[in-house]
């Protein structure tokens, strides 16, 4: 190494000199340097009038040393070739192989090692050649580096045709093949990126890019700049195709600039891995999106936080809640170390159910499913299920039954004990009817967890289920607040009646969302299941059975259950169309068809079990206001129906940070990239959406 | 009570944000360093505080630097600089054994022979401030005012190649910068691709 300090210089010096100064005086084919020989290609021995003409300049190198992509990476420098060609002929770009990845120290460079083809087409115009051989000539600059890095530079001739012969060289041909194999696929593949909101990283997604899971998968842009080559890449789990975590570049990109670049897909194959380019162009995501890259993780917790207090009030949990305060108003006399109890068991009971659903969604998404929030309420034979367990509720608070030591069912259980389990039991309950309401934070805070690490999105679950469970937690655990709730008395029985009414509503509401999943037969079926539970009910109120008998019960139920909501389990119980000629089906292709003419659209995300997206219709889409303004300005109305699992609309969703529904997107006339509208509609948010006009 | 829960999160997501290590960024605080130069001197960045200071990544091995050190564009600057009170500190971060790792006294007399004029060339066989300014190349440039924020990353100029003749068509980054805040304008062009070879941690 003293060598390199000292005595090396001078030998480097001389040696590029060399270079610099010895181009072969007239040209030839090939140069040779200490680290490469370089040689000027031709593909075809002689030129056509009208032809694209490819020519090829090939590098040999010597062991461990290499040349750079179009994009050196942290260092380094490109090849730059200067084309002198007959008059009127023109040089296209260079056309670069895949390139490998070249760590130089803690530093990337993007690059190849031992050979590189990098074609060019030439374009001969029409007309007579001019006459006699004609001369290429290139003029070429490179740097070839080991650690140390050399420029190097040649000029390049080749005369043509090929004296003595007019057939293809096969050695070339077969280079020319090679050198074609290492391009990047052709079709280039679209996607999409987003800066995070501190500008350190950059989420690519490439939705119709299907990469195995086993493989490396890396991302080069071919400009310096926006990415840092050197920075690790994470994947990220991806509803569907691709998404990378990479770290920006010195210049992030800014505005509404596309991205483009290489994935690069590396499969182990033996020794050398298998690898595969991809040229992408990725378009920014536009910051009003709520992109859920920009949520920082404390930011969705507390979203998360928030939208559990508010699940408190929707209506698929109130019912619930109300049984949960009748529990107290019995407690009440209770000792206080009961009510503690009772208030972790319930809170312990919700925490878990949602951790379970965060696992349950994980699983889902890990074995690739699109599925998104409320995906339960999406299966037509759960939401039976969820009727007819509301009705049992029901039945049990008017009084049609009850329940000692019953095992009929958690559902039963529920309001009947008194115990820890019953509790806990409730808090499962009310996590499990709270997962369609989609309260507004929770959007948002879901999408995150959709498409972050499975610590994050346990965390962020979690936070969920803490907003959820407080406030009867709270009241549980603070004799103050319990002093506040009315002392026991004959009223309880009324009240207790009084409940049973908005879990007949909540059956009502269920049974309307399955008349919109499945045909009439099904539904037919799944009304009669509800008049076997009733049945069922009032035969275990009139006579409770115990032993056998009991077991019987359960099993004639379950059978005729079985039996019954078979057809509703059926793959295609055929949504009815909900889209008629004023609210035209959502599509993707739609949508660019309608801004591609000009028309301003709004897409309405929908489904019917979303109350949040039946009020939002209600008071701010049907109305009267609403509909004049659509039809003044000739705004195409589109509906994204998701009521029954469609993976192109819930990819759609978390493309906008969301994994759930409501979602509103307003295509101004002539733009590609939607506003996102908020979750909460009101004719004045509308209005003012479409005064921009 | 929403509002300031939101500006409680967001602060709090803003804190945690900045405690992360990272490259710099213009417009922020460039990070501090103490380095020590071939004569032994300690110097630290905090002590130019009211003074712009350059950082110049080098390696006199690197046929990018030998391009700028053969023609004399990188001594001609740094004459400039000293003569606008601007320190110029040329830093070495090539690991021992590595090319361009230098003993205190051989930098010195690369100092001497290419009639260089920093004000100090700090050693840097660790590649702690190398690292702590993500030095990708040499020459990679950085200016920072000052208030010591950062204002200037990048190369030395406009034309990546290693030909020399290419420097008088170049546009000078670094002096261009050091002229327009001399002007009291805007840096018109803040950050840069560096070129050049790879700094040999």
């Amino acid at each position: 190494m003293n060598l390199m300090k000292a005595g090396c210089f001078p030998l480097f010096l001389c040696l590029w000199l060399l270079v610099l100064l010895a181009p072969p005086a007239h040209g030839a084919a090939t140069v040779s340097t200490p680290h490469a020989t370089v040689t000027l290609l031709s593909e075809q021995p002689q030129a056509a009038p009208g032809q694209t003409l490819w020519l090829g300049l090939r590098f040999e190198l010597i062991p461990h040393w290499h040349v750079y992509w179009r994009n050196p990476g942290a260092s380094g420098a490109a090849p730059v070739v200067r084309w002198m060609l007959p008059e009127g002929w023109t040089a296209g770009d260079l056309h670069w192989p895949v390139p490998q990845r070249i760590p130089v120290g803690p530093l990337t460079n993007y690059g190849y090692a031992e050979a590189v083809t990098l074609l060019v087409p030439v374009r001969i115009p029409e007309g007579p050649l001019p006459s006699g051989p004609l001369t290429l000539t290139a003029d070429a600059e490179w740097l070839v580096c080991q650690v140390e890095c050399i420029p190097e530079s040649g000029r390049f001739t080749l005369e043509l045709p090929h004296p003595g012969s007019l057939t293809g060289n096969p050695e070339t041909q077969r280079l020319f093949a090679a050198a074609r194999a290492q391009w990047p696929e052709a079709d280039r593949v679209t996607g999409r990126y987003r800066l995070a909101g501190d500008a350190r990283t950059l989420t690519l997604e490439a939705p119709g890019l299907a990469v195995d899971d086993r493989a490396e998968v890396w991302f080069a842009a071919y400009e310096w700049g926006p990415v840092d080559p050197s920075g690790a890449q994470s994947r990220q789990p991806a509803a569907a195709g691709l998404a990378l975590r990479v770290p920006a570049g010195d210049l992030p990109p800014t505005g509404a600039v596309p991205l483009d670049g290489l994935v690069v897909v590396e499969t182990p194959n033996g020794s050398a891995p298998a690898r595969r380019g991809y040229a992408v162009r990725l378009e920014a995501q536009p910051a009003a999106t709520g992109a859920s890259e920009t949520l920082g993780l404390l930011a969705a917790l507390g979203f998360a936080f928030l939208g559990g207090l508010i699940l408190n009030v929707m209506p698929c949990v109130l019912p619930v809640l109300g049984i949960k305060v009748l529990g107290f108003v019995r407690e009440a006399g209770a000792n206080h170390r009961r009510r503690v109890g009772h208030g972790l068991s319930y809170g312990a009971g919700i925490l878990l159910s949602f951790l379970a659903l965060a696992a349950a969604l994980l699983l889902l998404r890990a074995s690739g499913a699109a599925l998104g929030w409320g995906f339960q309420l999406q299966s037509p034979v759960l939401v039976a299920l969820l009727a007819y367990l509301m009705l049992l509720v029901g039945l049990n608070l008017s009084g049609v039954f009850t329940v000692g030591a019953g095992l009929m069912g958690a559902g039963q259980a529920l309001t009947a004990g008194s115990g820890l389990f019953n509790t806990f039991a409730t808090g499962v309950l009310a996590a499990v009817v709270a997962s369609p309401c989609t309260a507004p934070f929770m959007g948002t805070a879901l999408g995150f967890a959709l498409t972050r690490p499975a610590s994050e999105a346990l965390a962020v679950f979690l936070a969920l289920g803490v907003g959820f469970a407080l406030p009867v937690a709270l009241l549980s655990l603070w004799p103050a607040q319990v002093r506040w709730l009315p002392k026991p008395g004959p009223w309880m029985k009324r009240f207790q009646q009084a409940l049973a009414f908005p879990l007949y509503a909540t059956a009502a509401w269920l049974l309307w969302v399955l008349s919109q999943q499945t045909d009439a037969r099904a539904y037919g079926a799944a009304l009669a299941g509800l008049v076997v539970v009733a049945l069922a009910a009032w035969l275990y109120g009139q006579w409770p059975p115990r032993g056998w008998r009991l077991g019987l019960l359960g099993a004639a139920v379950t059978v005729a259950l079985l039996l019954l909501l078979r057809p509703v389990a059926g793959p295609d119980g055929a949504a009815p169309a909900r889209a008629d000629s004023e609210r035209l089906a959502w599509s993707e292709a739609r949508v660019r068809e309608l801004t591609a003419a000009g028309r301003p659209v709004f897409v309405n995300f929908t489904a019917a079990w979303c109350i949040t997206c039946q009020v939002n219709e209600r008071v701010a889409l049907a109305t009267e206001n609403t509909q004049r303004r659509f039809a003044d300005r000739a705004v195409a109305y589109l509906v994204a129906d998701w009521t029954r699992r469609d993976p192109v609309i819930a990819r759609q969703l978390e493309r906008h940070g969301r994994s759930g529904v409501p979602l509103y997107l307003w295509y101004a006339p002539g733009s590609e990239t939607p506003v996102v509208l908020p979750p909460l509609l009101t004719e004045g948010i509308v209005a003012e959406v479409l005064q921009s006009l | 009570m929403l509002q300031s829960f939101l500006r409680f999160v967001l602060i709090a997501f803003v804190l945690h944000a900045g405690s992360a290590v990272a490259a710099p960024r213009v417009g922020e605080p460039a990070p501090d360093f103490t380095g020590v130069d071939t004569q032994g001197k300690t110097h630290q960045l905090a002590d130019y505080r009211g003074k712009a200071v350059v950082l110049e990544w080098t390696n006199h091995d690197c046929p990018y630097v030998r391009k700028h050190y053969g023609a004399g564009n990188l001594q001609e600057q740094q004459r400039e600089a000293a003569a606008q009170g601007v320190i110029w500190l040329s830093v070495i971060s090539s690991a021992p054994g590595q090319q361009g790792h230098v003993s205190p006294a051989e930098a010195d007399e690369l100092t001497r022979s290419r009639k260089a004029a920093p004000h100090a060339v700090l050693l840097d066989p660790e590649g702690r401030i190398g690292r702590a300014y993500g030095a990708k190349t040499t020459p990679h440039m950085y200016i920072i005012d000052e208030a010591g924020k950062l204002v200037y990353m990048g190369g030395i100029d406009s034309l990546a190649t290693a030909d020399p003749a290419d420097i008088p068509k170049a546009t000078q980054y670094v002096r261009v910068a050091l002229k327009e805040r001399a002007a009291g304008q805007p840096i018109s062009a803040p950050v840069t691709r560096p070129y050049g070879c790879s700094v040999k941690y």
